[in-house]
């Protein structure tokens, strides 16, 4: 197939049963891709297999890396990219937008009114035992109201389209959410594959989001002065999320630090530099509540900053997102989104989330053991994709062992019926084929709310798979919000 | 800037010139072996010498053959000064501190780390191209060096990054003189004068130092000269003068620095002090211990005011 041109690619690709993102059902594609299948009409597969090549070697140079934590001594990988963009139409995106604003808001006010006189509990919108059982509860946070009243700053929501064409919301990353680097740097690499084709469509730029990074950070900083000290605290080299770490601290001009960095002293927090101890006013921390201060959470690790939390209570510093933040981030508390939004908004919730059953009602836990073979069960507490079993394509026994698991432990258990997923053309050997994805946009809140345009679009390379992590195996692809007004 | 970045970027320049400094060496001395007498008494032994590596190679070789000591030199990885193991280390310091970089200066060392271990085994092949590839490291080197000079801030990072270059640089042009002083110091005294030339000769094409050395001295190869060439001349940049000269004016620009000025007068009175012209080897080699130690006395400094200043024992 040497001078194939992508015409017949497109015309010969096997449309499955999932939505596809870029090709309708008539195999037409959609009106916001219809400019990148012009654009591919008229190029060859070598053409296109030469600049896939150059994006490859780019990213190696670049050292555009994730980490594995299984890998022994191969410390990082390069970031699998599949180059067909992703596209969404500007009129759908605006909905979105809308959404998520909507959700985070209703989120925040949820988590301070948790640490604080707890309303919602009391008017008996949400359960106060799904509060006594969660492990991301901090109850050394009681009591405390930080600026603007918002606690998770920076959050990656992740969002799947059902077969219907449906957009749910999947789950709320709320405690360090990666992936926007790829994000940014998935743009970048597009830019330099097809520099043609941004000259020829109205693809929404996204290059804002360390400025607006920059300015939700700087909003938190206890002092007035005018450039105020922003520090990333990462664990260090051997997190797979390093790069991105190393990445926003040099896009939004702040210090990337470590925990042996820091110091506190008469509840300041300093950092250690050659001409003495400086003041720290905001720390953007990628290390987990449980890590942060050994004085007040975990006293073995070695990661954190001894005497962090008095500080932040005493409002010296600001801390993105707030530790104690993540008791929102659980998938049983994210059932109860839908009724945060009516309750604080008083506002019906734009963007839906996927049906789910919550194992510590005893009824709805009998009809997820007795429908394991349909259902995705999820443990409350888990990211990236560990732990959860995809009920329809696990063997008896798995379900006979997970069975056992939320039996043991209900409230740790949630299902959802398995959504299919959509799909969008993705390049493998040389042919356009459909693999499944779902879509991560940022969503950042301290004065203001602001969305990223599109996000991180996460691809499960392998056939038929639905696991887009890409600590297991997954990819990316540029995320294109596409103005369709302007054809 | 973090102490902790201070001493990666200090320790990162040190690398880099480090691998530099061996690749040059290993190309010179395959072009003076060459040329030498058999039985000279200078070989390869020498390039172990150089970073006093004796008994670290001793105890994975059993003889100083070309081969041995070049792997040894180039790809050991049981060697922390072999080259592929300063490139790699400096390639995981600049990770560390990537966002106070220009970012095309990551990607030109990630590119200098992935050149060196896509062409490991073509080093090994054949003299030619084991010269082709310590070249491209040498190259791609000055292209980081360029980069570094001619992209950045003159700012605080800057001065630990020419701090560890001048620092390295010096250490290497005081090791090459003192243990080609002991080799002559040692050796049978007819077959030093046929080599005692070449020799000099190789040492000032290992430091790059030949043409300029014939340019500002003369054209013909004479030990005291060189020596003062090496050691006291203002402007060839990697003389011990200037490369203590550019510490100096580096360290002006950084806080605190009371100590390690100190310590930089200490070696400039010293310098300054000695005449080479009358020196015999042995009160040569004698002196050049001295410089050796006044050395590590400002390393020692500049570890205890910039580095180590608030870390907790662990």
């Amino acid at each position: 197939m040497d001078e194939e041109i992508m015409s017949t690619l497109v015309n010969n690709y096997p449309l499955g049963d999932a939505y596809d993102e870029l090709i309708g059902n008539d195999g037409q594609p959609r009106q916001a891709s219809r400019p990148l299948f012009d654009f591919l009409a008229d190029i060859d597969t070598n053409t296109l297999d030469a600049r896939r090549q150059t994006i490859e070697a780019a990213i190696i140079t670049m050292g555009i890396t994730f980490s594995v934590y299984s890998e022994a001594g191969n410390i990082d990988r390069a970031w699998p990219f599949d180059i067909i963009p992703r596209t969404i139409d500007r009129k759908e995106w605006v909905r979105i937008d809308a959404g998520l604003k909507q959700r985070l808001t209703a989120l925040n006010l949820f988590i301070n009114d948790i640490y604080n006189e707890q309303h919602i509990i009391k008017d008996k919108v949400f359960p106060g035992k799904v509060l006594a059982g969660s492990v991301n509860f901090r109850s050394q946070c009681c009591g405390i109201t930080p600026r603007f009243g918002v606690w998770a700053h920076i959050c990656g929501t992740d969002l799947v389209r059902d077969k219907d064409g449906t957009i749910y919301v999947l789950e709320d990353n709320l405690r360090v959410p990666s992936g926007v680097s790829y994000m940014l740097e998935n743009r970048q690499l597009m830019k330099r594959l097809f520099p043609e084709i941004f000259q020829s469509i109205t693809i929404l730029p996204i290059d804002d989001y360390p400025i607006q990074l920059h300015d939700t950070l700087v909003a938190l900083s206890p002092s007035d002065c005018e450039r105020p000290v922003i520090v990333v605290l990462t664990p260090g080299i051997f997190n797979s999320a390093y790069f991105e770490h190393c990445y926003l601290a040099q896009q939004i001009g702040a210090f990337l630090v470590e925990g042996s960095d820091l110091i506190v002293k008469d509840d300041y927090v300093y950092m250690k530099t050659i001409s003495g101890l400086r003041r720290v006013d905001v720390i953007y921390r990628r290390i987990d509540d449980d890590f942060i201060d050994p004085e007040v959470f975990r006293p073995e690790s070695k990661l954190g900053v001894p005497g962090l939390m008095r500080a932040w209570r005493k409002g010296t510093v600001g801390i993105a997102n707030a530790p104690g933040a993540g008791v929102a981030d659980d998938k049983v508390v994210y059932a109860f989104v839908p009724e945060m939004i009516r309750y604080y908004l008083n506002e019906e919730a734009i963007i839906p989330n996927v049906p789910s059953y919550l194992c510590m009602y005893d009824d709805q836990c009998e009809y997820v053991l007795s429908n394991l073979d349909k259902l995705v069960v999820k443990p409350a507490n888990e990211s990236g994709g560990y732990g959860i079993i995809i009920g329809p394509r696990a063997t008896q026994e798995e379900r006979d062992r997970f069975a056992k698991l939320v039996r043991a432990n209900p409230r740790n258990y949630m299902a959802q019926p398995t959504i299919s997923l959509s799909t969008a053309p993705t390049l493998v050997n040389h042919h356009l084929l459909p693999r499944h994805l779902d879509l991560r946009p940022f969503v950042l809140q301290s004065n203001q709310v602001s969305v990223t345009t599109g996000g991180l679009t996460r691809v499960a390379m392998r056939e038929g798979s639905l696991v887009v992590n890409s600590s297991q195996g997954g990819g990316s692809k540029d995320t294109w919000v596409v103005d369709t007004e302007d054809y | 800037m973090l102490s902790r970045v201070a001493e990666n970027l200090y320790w990162m320049a040190r690398y880099l010139e480090r691998a530099d400094n061996t690749a040059r060496l290993i190309n010179s001395t395959t072009q003076v072996l060459l040329d030498l007498p058999i039985g000279a008494k200078f070989g390869w032994d020498v390039l172990i010498k150089i970073p006093d590596l004796n008994n670290l190679f001793l105890k994975h070789y059993p003889k100083m053959d070309e081969s041995s000591v070049v792997h040894f030199l180039i790809l050991d990885e049981n060697n922390p000064s072999s080259i592929l193991s300063c490139i790699r280390y400096a390639r995981e310091n600049t990770r560390t501190f990537r966002e106070v970089l220009p970012t095309v200066l990551w990607e030109r060392i990630n590119g200098l780390y992935l050149y060196i271990q896509c062409h490991a085994q073509s080093i090994t092949r054949s003299r030619s191209q084991r010269y082709e590839v310590l070249n491209q490291i040498i190259e791609r080197r000055e292209s980081i060096v360029g980069l570094v000079m001619g992209s950045m801030s003159h700012d605080t990072a800057y001065q630990f990054i020419l701090l560890g270059r001048n620092i390295e640089r010096a250490n290497m042009v005081t090791r090459i003189v003192n243990v080609n002083s002991e080799t002559l110091l040692l050796g049978d005294e007819a077959i030093i004068k046929s080599t005692q030339e070449r020799l000099w000769m190789a040492t000032l094409t290992a430091l790059s130092a030949y043409q300029m050395y014939r340019h500002h001295v003369g054209l013909h190869v004479r030990e005291q000269r060189v020596v003062n060439f090496l050691l006291k001349n203002a402007l060839f940049p990697r003389s011990l003068k200037h490369c203590i000269g550019e510490a100096k004016s580096c360290l002006s620009m950084l806080p605190n620095n009371t100590e390690p000025m100190k310590a930089i007068q200490r070696i400039s009175r010293r310098l300054a002090r000695i005449s080479i012209d009358d020196l015999k080897l042995a009160a040569l080699h004698k002196y050049l211990e001295q410089i050796e130690s006044d050395l590590s006395e400002i390393h020692n400094t500049i570890s205890q005011n910039y580095f180590y200043l608030y870390r907790t024992p662990s």
